[in-house]
C-alpha cells in the first residue's frame, strides 16, 4: 500500500523550525511515504482565530481540509496546534452537519470547494507508528540508539481533548514511547511528558512560559534523559530554542538537547545530519548521539 | 471480577514546626476488585490498617467534590475512579491536590481555591444589562459550566497555575462564563473588563488539561475561549495576549501564513520588543528569525472574500451544550 498525504507543515515548520520539515521529508522519502504540497493552504489560525473570529476559523479550516480532499488525500502535519485546530474543526463538521452546511455555503460564494468530510487529519508521527509496517520501519534503522535515554514530550495539542483524540489521548498516548523503543532507545518516564511547553503564552506571559520550559526539561533531566523529543514544531521552539532563555529566567543551567521526533528518527535511519538540520538546534545533541554510535 | 492485591503508594504529609511540610511515601497492600473505587480502598486502609491516614470524602457519588486527589499522576475524584484503571503495574499512587496548601496527608486547604471563585463574584448582579426576557435556549450556553462541583481537579492539574500563583485558574473562569452568559446578569461588560486584566482569562496557555481532567465534563478551557471572544467583541483588546490573538486573521486574509516577523512588534509594541532583544539575539544564533515576507498562498483572494462575507453576515457557530433532560 502506498502512503500519500497532503502535507501541512504549519507556519513554524515552514519558517523558524524548518529543520523539522526537512527531516519529515527526508524520513518520508526513505519510507516511501509521498508528501504532496498544499499550494493553497493558509495558516490554520490556531486557537487565536477561534477566539477572535470563530466562524472565519471554521471557514479557513474547511478550505484547508477541502484542498486535501479534492485530491482524495488525508492531511498530515508536524505541528500539534495545527493538528488540534484542524481536528477540532473536523470533529465539529462531522458531528454538527448544520454548521458544515452553513460554512460550505459561505465558502462556495468565494469560490471554495465545499468540504465533504471524507478525509482525515493525521499527525505524521501517527503515520510512522501506526500506518507504516513496523517490520519495514525496523529494517530502515541503520544506526540503532543503543539504549539512548529519550524523554518523550507529547505536547498538549496532540493528546487533548479525549473527545477528539480518543485512543491516542491523555494517559493512553504511547506512540512516542513506542517509537523510541523501536529505534533501540529507552523511553524516560518523567512528570513533564504530558505538560505544557508554554509556546502560546511565549509573548504574553514570558516568565511563566520560561518556568514551564525549565520545569519540564529539569524533570526530564532529573529522570536521566540524554535527549528529549517532541512531535511538534512549537514544542521544539519552546523546549529547544527557548531553553537557554529559560535557564536565565530560573537561574539554573539545564542543557538538555531537544529535537523533533523526525530528526531522531532520521538520525537512526542513517540520514546525514545536514539533511536533518541538526546544526540548527540550540543544544547540540551530537555528543549524546555519538556516545551511542548514532551519527 | 476476582479480587486482586494492589499496592497503594500514598504520600503522607504532616505539618511540622514553623508550618513546614514533612512528606514521606507509605505503601499499603489492599485486596479489592479492579472495579472498586479508590475511595473504597482508602476506607479499607483507614478502617483496617492505619487509622491515622487522612483524606476527605462525603457523598461517595461524584457530587460533593470533596475527594479530589492526585491518582497515579492526574487529579481525579477518588469515589469515581476505579482501582483497576488507576493502577500502573498493580500500583496506585496517591498524593494530595497540587497548587494548594496541604493540611495533612491527602487533605488540602480548599480556601485559596474558593477565594479565586469569589474574585469573579459568583452571583447574579442587577445592572444596566439585565435582560427582562429570558429565551427558551438561554440556558444552553451555561448548562455545561453549571455542572461544575468545585472539586478543584482542574486547578490542581492546571499547567499555568503550577508556575503562576496569581493565575485565577480554570474553575473560576468557567464560573465567570456562567454569569457572563446569563441573560439576567446586569454587569456583563464590567465582568469582561475585569476578566481582561492580567492573570485572568488571557493567561490560560490553552493546554487543554482542565478539559481532560474535569470529572463532570465542564470543559473549562472551552468556556475561556468563549469568554475571550466576548471580551474582544466588547473592545477589551489592550493586553499583549489580545493583540497577539488579533494578529492572526489579518495575516491569514492578507497572505495566508502568519507573519511571525512582525508578530512580536504587534504583540508587545516597540518598547516591549526592545526588551526582548536578548531573546531575539539568542534565537538569531541558529537562524531562527522568521522571514519578513511570508509566502503567499494560492487563491488567497478567496480567503479575504470569505472574511468579508462573514463580517457582513456574521454566523453564530458557538457550541452549545445539549439540553439536559431529566430521566
Ligand atoms: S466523595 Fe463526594 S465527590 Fe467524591
Amino acid at each position: 500500500m502506498s502512503l500519500e498525504f497532503a502535507f501541512y507543515p504549519g507556519c513554524a515548520g515552514k519558517q523558524v523550525q524548518k529543520e523539522a520539515e526537512w527531516s519529515a521529508r527526508a524520513v518520508c522519502a526513505e519510507l516511501g511515504i509521498k508528501l504532496h504540497d498544499m499550494p493553497g493552504a493558509t495558516c490554520c489560525g490556531a486557537v487565536s482565530l477561534r477566539e477572535t473570529k470563530p466562524a472565519f476559523s471554521l471557514a479557513v479550516a474547511a478550505r484547508i481540509l477541502s484542498e486535501a480532499e479534492a485530491d482524495g488525500r488525508d492531511l498530515a502535519t508536524i505541528c500539534n496546534t495545527c493538528l488540534q485546530t484542524l481536528s477540532h474543526a473536523h470533529y465539529r463538521f462531522r458531528t454538527e452537519p448544520e454548521i458544515l452546511e452553513k460554512i460550505n455555503a459561505v465558502n462556495a460564494q468565494a469560490g471554495i470547494r465545499p468540504y465533504g468530510v471524507t478525509n482525515k487529519v493525521r499527525h505524521l508521527l501517527w503515520v510512522v507508528t501506526d500506518m507504516v509496517d513496523q517490520g519495514v520501519l525496523k529494517s530502515k534503522i541503520k544506526k540503532p540508539l543503543n539504549g539512548l535515554r529519550v524523554a518523550p514530550f507529547y505536547g498538549c495539542h496532540s493528546i487533548r481533548p479525549t473527545e477528539i483524540f480518543a485512543d491516542k489521548a491523555g494517559e493512553k498516548a504511547d506512540h512516542l514511547d513506542r517509537l523510541i523503543t523501536l529505534l533501540g532507545g529507552k523511553p524516560v518516564a518523567y512528570d513533564g511528558r504530558d505538560r505544557c511547553c508554554g509556546f502560546h503564552v511565549m509573548l504574553s506571559d514570558p516568565t511563566e512560559m520560561r518556568q514551564m520550559v525549565a520545569k519540564n526539561c529539569l524533570s526530564a533531566k532529573g529522570a536521566g534523559a540524554d535527549v528529549m523529543i517532541t512531535p511538534c514544531t512549537l514544542c521544539d521552539m519552546a523546549m529547544g530554542a527557548y531553553q537557554g532563555i529559560a535557564e536565565k529566567t530560573v537561574g539554573q543551567s539545564i542543557g538538555l538537547p531537544e529535537m523533533n521526533f523526525a530528526q531522531l528518527l532520521g538520525a537512526a535511519m542513517g540520514i546525514h545530519e545536514s539533511k536533518l538540520g541538526i546544526d540548527r538546534l540550540h543544544i547540540d545533541p551530537k555528543p549524546a548521539l555519538a556516545a551511542r554510535g548514532v551519527l | 471480577m476476582a479480587e486482586q492485591t494492589y499496592t497503594f503508594r500514598i504520600q503522607r504529609n504532616q505539618v511540622v514546626g514553623g508550618g513546614r511540610l514533612e512528606s514521606r511515601w507509605q505503601e499499603y497492600q489492599v485486596k479489592v476488585e479492579p472495579n472498586a473505587t479508590v475511595l473504597s480502598a482508602l476506607e479499607e486502609i483507614k478502617g483496617h490498617q492505619d487509622g491515622s491516614l487522612t483524606f476527605r470524602q462525603s457523598c461517595r457519588s461524584a457530587i460533593c467534590g470533596s475527594c479530589a486527589m492526585r491518582i497515579s499522576g492526574r487529579t481525579r475524584l477518588a469515589c469515581k475512579t476505579h482501582v483497576g484503571i488507576a493502577a500502573r503495574d498493580g500500583v496506585v499512587t496517591l498524593a494530595p491536590q497540587a497548587n494548594q496548601p496541604v493540611l495533612k496527608d491527602l487533605a488540602i486547604d480548599i480556601g485559596p481555591f474558593f477565594k479565586r471563585i469569589q474574585t469573579i463574584r459568583p452571583f447574579l448582579e442587577d445592572g444596566p444589562e439585565t435582560a427582562t426576557q429570558v429565551g427558551k435556549t438561554a440556558y444552553d450556553h451555561v448548562n455545561q459550566v453549571s455542572q461544575c462541583i468545585m472539586c478543584g481537579c482542574c486547578y490542581s492539574d492546571c499547567t499555568m497555575a503550577e508556575v503562576s500563583p496569581e493565575y485565577i485558574g480554570p474553575a473560576a473562569l468557567a464560573k465567570a462564563f456562567r454569569f457572563v452568559s446569563d441573560p439576567r446578569e446586569g454587569k456583563k461588560s464590567d465582568r469582561l473588563r475585569q476578566l481582561s486584566e492580567p492573570h485572568m482569562m488571557w493567561a490560560c496557555s490553552r493546554c487543554t488539561m482542565c478539559v481532560h481532567v474535569c470529572p463532570k465534563d465542564v470543559k473549562p478551557m472551552e468556556a475561556i475561549v468563549k469568554l475571550r471572544t466576548r471580551g474582544i467583541a466588547k473592545g477589551y483588546v489592550e493586553g499583549p495576549a489580545q493583540k497577539h490573538a488579533l494578529a492572526f486573521h489579518e495575516d491569514i486574509k492578507k497572505s495566508g501564513d502568519l507573519n511571525e516577523f512582525t508578530l512580536m512588534i504587534r504583540t508587545l509594541g516597540l518598547v516591549g520588543t526592545l526588551q526582548e532583544t536578548g531573546s531575539a539575539l539568542h534565537l538569531l544564533k541558529k537562524g531562527k528569525i522568521p522571514s519578513p515576507f511570508p509566502h503567499q498562498a494560492r487563491g488567497i483572494d478567496q480567503v479575504s472574500k470569505v472574511y468579508n462575507l462573514l463580517e457582513q453576515n456574521p454566523l453564530d457557530v458557538e457550541t452549545k451544550a445539549p439540553e439536559i433532560v431529566p430521566e
